[in-house]
């Protein structure tokens, strides 16, 4: 079994499940555990992205 | 004038287990993640971490990553051989899934193995967490 993803899908598969594991335990009500999740990823996003564009002056 | 009215905070109470329950509740997370909650009746954070964790693990084998043994030579193998185990039964399921062997020459590689060390961690984190509670003190 091999499987194939971007560089963006990987990212945002990976934000997805440590969010999903890090909103489960540290909140309680729903509503805050899907506040935080949609947080969560949301920074995973734009932190990764952001990095990225950082680095880009120095990748060649 | 009116005294304003006292509205008490809905507490929850945990019941605390003894050490050696929490012990064993600890271990048995680590074991198959997600137990160590089941067997306190959290049930939403049982099903993330089983969810969750096994997700990270089939996805880091399935782009081959590097799982690390215990025969890996440097402090780093070391290192990424404790992570990798933090994912308990799961290090048995991604050694099954990758009868290839990993392929860490493409970057899918080089994430697979950040998958499986982070499944791996997450799993140690849930455990101590499922510890934590069963000691009372956390919920």
């Amino acid at each position: 079994m091999t499987l194939h993803f971007s560089h963006f899908q990987s990212m945002l598969l990976f934000a997805l499940a440590i969010s999903v594991a890090f909103g489960f335990l540290s909140r309680r009500p729903a509503l805050e555990r899907l506040k935080y999740i949609g947080w969560s990823v949301l920074m995973f996003l734009l932190i990764g992205v952001g990095i990225g564009w950082v680095m880009y002056p120095f990748s060649r | 004038m009116m005294a304003e009215a006292q509205v008490a905070e809905p507490e929850e109470h945990y019941q605390a287990k003894s050490e050696g329950t929490a012990m064993a509740i600890g271990i048995a997370g680590w074991v198959l993640p997600g137990l160590g909650h089941g067997l306190q009746k959290m049930w939403g954070r049982a099903i993330a971490c089983f969810l969750t964790v096994g997700v990270l693990v089939v996805i880091g084998a399935g782009m081959r990553g590097n799982l690390f043994t215990a025969d890996g030579g440097d402090a780093f193998a070391a290192l990424g051989y404790v992570a990798d185990l933090g994912a308990g039964s799961f290090y048995i399921l991604a050694r099954a899934l990758e009868a290839d062997g990993p392929d860490v020459s493409r970057a899918a590689g080089d994430y697979g193995t950040r998958f499986l060390a982070a499944a791996g961690v997450l799993n140690l984190l849930a455990a101590l967490h499922a510890y934590e509670a069963a000691r009372g003190r956390k919920a």
